[in-house]
């Protein structure tokens, strides 16, 4: 695990969107995923798929989501999922 | 009588009803009538003709649900189909079905790319909402052993069978369930479970005939919105498998929800933790929580437990639904005594017609219009079941069924792959998670590779969680697989 306090906002979303081509886009990043695409609208995750996003922020960023902050705001896109990282970490 | 009567009905009884609501869409009774009467008009305008199937390739909306009765109003055969299913499973149903029409969305385009003449498929989007005058309907009382949906299941062998289902075996099911569940017009049923699953078709079939609404919501990956729609709609009724129930336990905040207007909630697909139902009713007393068995063979629904005896029952699927025997048998075909253990057969009007196209599968598990389950179980003083284990060697993950040798089949198709075993391997929120055992020839295979492959050659339900590389797989002195041994590895 990195320090996130030293990652910039580039450096996560780029290891989020990297964990998401890996495991849900089978690899192909000529998905043309953008930071701001909605996870649901494209059909890239199900509800597992979510569980598996979810745990692998919490140990790869140090950050715990609490039962309420599982909702799309914070989870629906890499720029939502990143914004959840920093807010974390900021306080 | 044709199923689509229930929402003619209806429709001629509350018009201004409450049918559907799905994302900002209330659609009411004399809506979804209307449009189903247009798309049946379309249908046959286009050449379908009575019996002829049509592939319903949608998520849960109110399209699905305007499709759905559009096709058993034109007399067609409804073929529902998961959209989570890659092209070569694609490829698969549809030569097995020969549809006449696909009916689909745009975004589901390309994966029927050279699968199906485009000139056969249909867009939701065109939908016309003319009036759709001109359908005639046929007589109805020739239509109750009519094929009216072909559901396809993972089969033992690995290739899916397509249970045939006619019309009163839909409607024999669907008046039971009815009738235990106590299901009434002012009930709105929250549905997160997919209509390509007879658990889902079952919700459709039994709220639409009691003129309920049904609350349509696909995104139960994110379970603190369902939650809120469950309060802000006021929903009466909520139906899971056990890795919802998981999820809502472990994954959301619902110990911040009354769910007031909850009154009914029920759970099939498989066992449920007694702990977790126990856990369940804790933080909700005033909802009555329903335990139910079936199979898609059985048009959804078997067995449920009367929630005042969960506590006293707890771990029994309960007893046969009104119009449905059960038996237990032995291996000498005679009824078992409390505490032996035998196979689950049920007889009534919701069994299935037979396998499309598959007499020879039909025949081993129909006899003599008795439905032999392939679950085993024991009974009670009182007549109570309690399933001991599944005979066939299914994995249950999820809502899915899902057959070990599918996996292995397509797995076995990759170079460098000797042989490989998948199991179920117990898991907190799926039930079971599928774990692949493989073994290779000695070539530089990585479990990564494996997994790449199985991804882009299986629906994502049916890729496992892992994969192990092994020199062998453990086996009996008749060389075959000790999968129990593998599922404790």
């Amino acid at each position: 695990m990195e320090d996130t306090k030293n990652m910039n906002c580039i450096d996560i979303k780029k290891k989020i969107k990297v964990f998401i081509i890996e495991n849900f886009l089978l690899g192909d990043s000529s998905n043309n995923l953008n930071d701001e695409d909605s996870f649901f609208e494209k059909g890239i995750i199900d509800s597992t798929g979510v569980l598996e996003l979810v745990s692998f922020v919490e140990k790869s960023f140090n950050v715990k989501f609490e039962d309420e902050e599982l909702i799309p705001d914070n989870l629906d896109s890499i720029n939502k999922v990143s914004d959840f990282i920093l807010k974390k970490t900021s306080t | 009588m044709n199923l689509s009567v229930f929402l003619k009905n209806r429709a001629k009884e509350s018009p201004e009803g409450v049918c559907v609501v799905h994302n900002s869409n209330r659609l009411t009774y004399a809506e979804i009538d209307r449009l189903s009467d247009a798309l049946a008009v379309k249908l046959i305008e286009n050449g379908l003709k009575r019996g002829e199937r049509v592939v319903i390739l949608l998520e849960n909306s109110a399209e699905y649900i305007i499709s759905f009765f559009g096709i058993l109003k034109s007399q067609g055969v409804v073929v529902p189909v998961s959209i989570q299913l890659v092209v070569r499973e694609l490829s698969c149903l549809l030569s097995d079905c020969a549809p006449k029409f696909v009916i689909t969305d745009a975004r589901r385009r390309i994966s029927l790319d050279g699968l199906i003449n485009p000139q056969f498929l249909i867009f939701i989007d065109k939908f016309d909402s003319s009036e759709g005058q001109g359908l005639l309907y046929p007589d109805d009382n020739h239509v109750q052993n009519d094929l009216a949906m072909i559901i396809y299941t993972s089969g033992t062998t690995g290739k899916p069978k397509g249970v045939m289902l006619s019309h009163g075996n839909l409607i024999a099911n669907a008046n039971s369930i009815i009738r235990y569940l106590n299901l009434r017009a002012e009930d709105k049923m929250m549905v997160i479970l997919p209509f390509y699953y007879s658990y889902g078709i079952s919700l459709l079939t039994t709220h639409i005939k009691v003129g309920a609404a049904l609350v349509i919501d696909n995104r139960f990956l994110y379970p603190n919105i369902i939650l809120d729609m469950i309060e802000n709609e006021e929903v009466t009724g909520f139906a899971g498998v056990p890795s919802n129930f998981a999820i809502l336990l472990r994954k959301s905040a619902l110990s911040k929800y009354k769910l007031s207007k909850l009154r009914y909630v029920t759970q099939a697909g498989g066992a449920m933790a007694p702990s977790m139902i126990k856990e369940f009713i804790e933080f909700f007393p005033h909802v009555k929580f329903y335990v139910m068995y079936g199979q898609t063979e059985a048009s959804a629904r078997l067995t449920y437990l009367e929630p005042d005896l969960l506590t006293k029952k707890i771990g029994s699927i309960g007893k046969a639904i009104p119009g449905v025997k059960i038996d237990i048998l032995n291996e000498q075909g005679r009824l078992v005594k409390p505490g032996e253990i035998g196979e689950i057969t049920a007889s009534g009007e919701n069994v299935m017609l037979g396998y499309w196209n598959a007499p020879e599968e039909t025949s081993q598990i129909l006899k003599k219009n008795c439905l032999f389950t392939g679950d085993l179980a024991r009974i009670d003083e009182e007549g109570f079941i309690y399933i001991v284990s599944r005979k066939k060697e299914m994995i249950k993950s999820g809502a899915n069924r899902i057959s070990p040798l599918e996996i292995e089949e397509v797995v076995c198709r990759m170079s460098g792959v000797l042989e490989c075993a998948a199991v179920g391997v117990n898991d907190e929120i799926l039930g079971e998670a599928i774990s692949l055992f493989v073994v290779n020839d000695g070539a530089s295979i990585s479990e990564r590779e494996i997994m790449l492959f199985c991804k882009q050659n299986l629906a994502s339900y049916k890729t496992p969680k892992e994969v192990k590389l092994v020199s062998s797989l453990p086996k009996t002195s008749t060389g075959k697989v000790k999968r129990a041994e593998l599922s404790r590895a």
